[in-house]
């Protein structure tokens, strides 16, 4: 990887981390588990990898932004998530932000 | 699946221990059912090749478990300004406190060779290293009681709630556009006082008078005189004057002395230590004799004595702020130099 490469790449995931955030918190308004959240992440055009994914969970988890619990589906045992009340209160004012944002860089663009 | 869970037993032994089992569980339900799609998509099993570029894709199990590690920081980025500017404070103060320390204990314990003074340099490094270490070491304490505290704990900022605008220092010459330029004046002048200097301090020997005025003539009929050391340090400081002069006259001939060069100054101030150390290293401080010791020992032996300690702990003191200036200079020539190189790779 060239430097340029490696800097766009330091970059861009920069950008995506705190977006990723914000569309984690947005699916997870309805129940899901890690791997079907994936899916739907994907199927709206916001691929993420597992290990980026399944870690950060936990991590919005632990601060308190989701609760989670184990259930039985399909015959098999999962952790489903969803968002905490703390979590909920959180996610409107960073979408309020995240659109204030928008409008501003599209301005600037 | 064997190869998947021979995968995850490989992540499990680079997660957190206490959470293991439980990363596990949740990863086994997820790629499972990844796994089942796959699967379902294809209308067959994965092969062993299928399987192995899948489990390629997701990433080695330390890739994997990576991110389920804490971030940990000896010092994280919460207290770490307040750890800088303490560390600052705690460095510019030991270092300080140890000359002051170490000049009055060499002048208590009367020895004042060069090998003490050394000794009181020598100290510096060790007191700097130690005092950033006890600094760290208390930091990483605080770090460490912070992060495995309940409660959340907001660290105290740098000092910089109570600071006003009104309180900035002035700006200092040269930092507001660049150094400032030197006169065309202000560079004669120099060259001119450079020769006038010199002059005058050849003539000296030949006419004492010139540096002692009508003292000349009790200095005639006093019982001293200057130990043999004083011509050497009589033609080193010509010799200093000769090289700056030089180097003055020649800045003002090529037009560079509007910019005269930073290490100028530093090279001819190192030079002038020269001299002083020598005067340092005169055995028993002997600068004045007495002109016959045997007949007048017994009358000016003390008055010998203090005024050659005078002279002594003069050199002593002009060595020490010479020494400092030239560590002062060179420190902020290495930074001026780090900084324009670091502008000039951006």
């Amino acid at each position: 990887m060239t430097l340029t490469e490696n800097l766009f790449e330091n970059l861009r995931l920069e950008l995506r981390r705190g977006c990723l955030t914000l569309a984690v918190l947005a699916q997870l308004r309805q129940e899901r588990y890690g791997y079907t959240l994936r899916k739907a992440l994907a199927e709206r055009g916001l691929e993420i990898d597992e290990s980026t994914l399944y870690p950060l969970l936990r991590r919005l988890e632990a601060q308190g932004l989701l609760a989670s619990e184990w259930r039985e589906e399909e015959k098999r045992n999962k952790r489903f998530y969803r968002l905490s009340s703390d979590g909920e209160q959180i996610f409107d004012q960073l979408l309020k932000e995240w659109q204030a944002i928008n409008i501003s860089i599209n301005s600037i663009l | 699946m064997e190869l998947l869970d021979r995968y995850l037993q490989a992540v499990k032994k680079h997660l957190p221990w206490q959470r293991q089992d439980d990363i596990i569980a949740e990863l086994k339900a997820n790629l499972e059912a990844q796994l089942e799609d796959k699967e379902a998509e294809l209308g067959r099993p994965l092969t062993n090749e299928e399987a192995m570029a899948w489990l390629k894709l997701l990433g080695s199990p330390i890739q994997m478990a990576a991110p389920y590690q804490a971030q940990q920081y000896l010092i994280g980025p919460a207290i770490f300004p307040t750890y800088r500017y303490v560390l600052q404070l705690a460095c510019t103060w030991a270092v300080v406190i140890n000359i002051i320390v170490s000049v009055v204990r060499v002048a208590a314990e009367k020895d004042t060779s060069p090998a003490a003074w050394f000794g009181v340099l020598q100290h510096i490094p060790l007191t700097l290293l130690m005092t950033a270490a006890w600094v760290t070491l208390i930091f990483v304490i605080v770090e460490y009681a912070v992060t495995h505290s309940k409660t959340k704990w907001m660290p105290p900022a740098a000092p910089s709630a109570g600071w006003s605008p009104a309180e900035l220092p002035p700006l200092e010459e040269g930092e507001s556009a660049g150094q400032k330029p030197r006169s065309f004046a202000h560079a004669v002048t120099e060259v001119i006082f450079g020769f006038l200097f010199l002059a005058w301090w050849l003539l000296v020997p030949q006419h004492p008078y010139l540096l002692i005025g009508p003292g000349v003539l009790y200095w005639h009929a006093s019982p001293f005189q200057l130990a043999p050391i004083s011509v050497l340090f009589y033609w080193w400081v010509v010799g200093v004057n000769v090289v700056q002069l030089a180097w003055r006259s020649a800045d003002l001939i090529r037009g560079s002395w509007p910019r005269p060069r930073p290490a100028q100054t530093i090279v001819v101030s190192a030079v002038g230590l020269i001299p002083l150390g020598l005067l340092l290293s005169v055995r028993d401080h002997a600068y004045v004799l007495l002109r016959n010791p045997a007949i007048d020992q017994v009358h000016y032996g003390e008055a010998l004595t203090s005024i050659n300690l005078s002279i002594h702990w003069s050199v002593v003191v002009l060595c020490a702020i010479t020494v400092l200036w030239l560590v002062w200079e060179f420190g902020r020539l290495s930074l001026d130099a780090y900084r324009k190189r670091m502008a000039s790779m951006q």
